[in-house]
């Protein structure tokens, strides 16, 4: 009974919670292999948050059950369930310094002293903090305070990492270094590892699997890369990168918009009348006006190092173009212009208007 | 220019002239009243000296009062922070539509003159009160119980009134905690104890000690509730200077047991400041 296959690890099924007459979460139900990392992404409010309290043992769930390894957590307080938690505070223990933060969880395990020493030293070794030890949190960067948290979590031997916002209170450079670190120590140890945020870019980067959640419900869940390949709707696509929307009139194998032909992929093919159409803002190619493609004009470009932003007015309303910087400027605003794709790139929107 | 260099000054005149006149003249003039003598035909007797504290270090009732007034409010306070601290860390836990009406309720005794407060003590604890009558109608042996004109009465009544100035302090310091450390500490294996015990109570220590201190200060100052459930012969040093002031009108002496508490208070505020308080916000970064 209590022996779960690996990729059973951890199993939320059909799990609710309302507050009163609010229901923060509606019937979530997800699978999470061992050592897999899954991201829980959506806008505020979206009950990803109290999924992770329901996990933890903070909330319990109105309806449906959490089985980890096989086991019902129901009934289990937070404290006995030994799963690590990175909190968005980092909530380190101002009175102690970084050294009795990561012993803290040992103490509680009354693991005997010379042991416990032994792990706080490999945990802080693990996150580069080694020579911090006898430091106060309060006398430590967002960063370090940020490693600290992740050591103190991971030093127990959790069976389960929960990350609520790990890394929304770092500058967007630490952040970027911080993901590469917390992946890195992530696949080292090898923990199973469900991460709450509202950053699609920190997801994508970081999760084997995103579960993108809205008003309570998960609306997809998919690997990174094929949830915004093909986004299952029009939240996911623009809740996951950017998007354009192309509303265009479909006949059959081919299609119009503002006086534009153009073909469709296979799997579009068979759709008629008017079809609301998404695509990449890096799927989309600028040409020169005259050229074949869908006439425009642009409105503005904004330039952000590796690529230039573009924004192009045309008859179908306003489409986001990013260009690689390969040295020379795209466009300039107010030029006239064509735009261009390949068929495979364009994906049907579901909800039409 | 040179406005804004009196600036400071001016702004501040009004508030230190207030304490000045209001405060440190008075307390002044007690003072050097405290060094004349007195005689019962003649009133008060110009003249500098310390006659009136060398009758008091020998006086067994004054020290007799003193130790009183200071055992009376070490346990106040001590029976304060047992009953406040708790009491503050579970009304932060509840619902937020609880929260303010536990609060009001707490604070409730502040809101009744001390006169009343302490009558309605009187009406529960007299040798015919609420409490002793119900006691015998239930049979307990020794019944009715001695309660009035004791120490007991008068900690009871005085940590009625203090609870509340407790849970303030520690509510204050709680407001300032971040709410995920108490999850923290239970996510690392704590119970709910010990999660409070080694985590939240270091961090809410400022307000703790803070509280303490104020009880503390207004206990051992405090004349109605020890003057009125104490009564005439239970004396602090409070009601003793009431009683050298207004009985037997020997201003000077009663002025010097006012200098005396006084000091007295001052010398342990400042050494649990001193020592207490500084260690334990040192810790925490603050001090």
């Amino acid at each position: 009974m209590a022996t779960a296959s690996t990729s059973d690890f951890l199993v939320l099924d059909g799990v609710a919670k309302s507050y009163g007459p609010v229901q923060a979460v509606h019937d979530v139900s997800v699978r999470v292999a061992q050592g897999e990392f899954l991201g829980l992404l959506g806008p505020s409010g979206c009950g990803k948050t109290t999924t992770l309290q329901m996990i933890a043992g903070f909330e319990a769930p109105s309806a449906g059950q959490i089985l980890l390894e096989g086991r019902a957590l129901a009934g289990i307080p937070a404290s006995k369930r030994n799963i690590g938690l990175v909190f968005q505070s980092y909530a380190l223990f101002p009175h102690m310094t970084v050294a009795e933060n990561v012993a803290f969880g040992l103490e509680m395990r009354r693991v005997p002293k010379p042991e416990r020493q032994a792990r706080v030293a490999r945990a802080l070794d693990l996150v580069h903090l080694t020579h911090l030890a006898d430091r106060f949190p309060r006398q430590m960067s967002g960063g370090q305070q940020q490693r600290v948290a992740l050591a103190r979590a991971l030093v127990i031997e959790p069976r389960l990492l929960l990350l609520d916002e790990p890394l929304s209170n770092l500058d967007a450079k630490l952040r970027e270094e911080m993901q590469v670190e917390l992946r890195e120590v992530q696949r080292r140890v090898g923990v199973t590892t469900i991460l709450v945020t509202h950053d699609q870019q920190e997801a994508m980067a970081l999760c084997d699997r995103v579960a993108v959640m809205q008003g309570g419900r998960i609306v997809q869940i998919d690997a990174p890369w094929r949830a915004y390949d093909a986004p299952a709707d029009p939240f996911v696509a623009d809740f996951l990168g950017r998007s354009n929307r192309l509303l265009a009139k479909l006949d059959g194998g081919a299609a119009e918009a503002a006086g534009h032909r153009f073909p469709l992929p296979a799997p579009l093919a068979a759709l008629r009348g008017e079809v609301a159409l998404a695509i990449r803002p890096e799927r989309l190619r600028i040409l020169p006006a005259g050229q074949p493609g869908l006439p425009g004009m642009v409105h503005s470009r904004v330039f952000l190092g590796g690529f230039w932003l573009v924004r192009v007015e045309t008859p179908c309303g306003d489409m986001l173009v990013t260009v690689q910087n390969t040295g020379t400027p795209p466009a300039e605003e107010g030029a006239a212009v064509a735009l261009d794709w390949d068929a495979h790139s364009l994906r049907r929107l579901e909800a039409v208007a | 220019m040179s406005a804004s260099r009196f600036a400071p000054a001016a702004l501040s005149a009004p508030a230190v002239l207030a304490l000045g006149v209001a405060l440190l003249l008075p307390l002044g003039g007690i003072a050097l009243l405290s060094f004349q003598g007195f005689d019962f035909d003649k009133g008060i007797i110009p003249r500098w000296d310390l006659a009136n504290y060398a009758s008091l270090a020998t006086d067994s009732l004054f020290l007799e009062a003193l130790a009183r007034t200071f055992r009376i409010a070490v346990i106040v306070t001590v029976i304060c922070l047992a009953i406040g601290v708790p009491e503050a860390w579970i009304i932060h836990r509840m619902a937020p539509r609880w929260r303010g009406l536990m609060l009001l309720v707490v604070v409730g005794p502040l809101l009744v003159s001390v006169v009343v407060r302490t009558f309605g003590w009187m009406v529960l604890l007299g040798g015919n009160g609420l409490i002793n009558q119900g006691l015998r109608a239930l049979g307990v042996p020794g019944a009715p119980f001695r309660m009035m004109f004791t120490e007991f009465a008068i900690i009871l009544g005085l940590v009625h009134v203090m609870v509340p100035l407790v849970v303030l302090a520690v509510w204050a310091s709680l407001g300032r905690l971040d709410p995920a450390l108490a999850r923290a500490a239970e996510s690392l294996g704590a119970g709910r104890l010990t999660a409070f015990r080694r985590v939240v109570l270091p961090n809410i220590m400022p307000g703790i000690l803070a509280g303490a201190l104020m009880v503390f200060c207004l206990s051992a100052s405090a004349f109605a509730t020890p003057a009125m459930l104490g009564g005439r012969r239970l004396k602090v040093v409070s009601s003793m200077t009431y009683t050298e002031f207004l009985n037997t009108l020997n201003w000077p002496l009663g002025a010097a047991i006012a200098v005396l508490l006084l000091l007295a208070i001052l010398a342990v505020t400042l050494l649990w400041t001193r020592l207490v308080e500084r260690r334990a916000l040192r810790r925490l970064g603050v001090g």
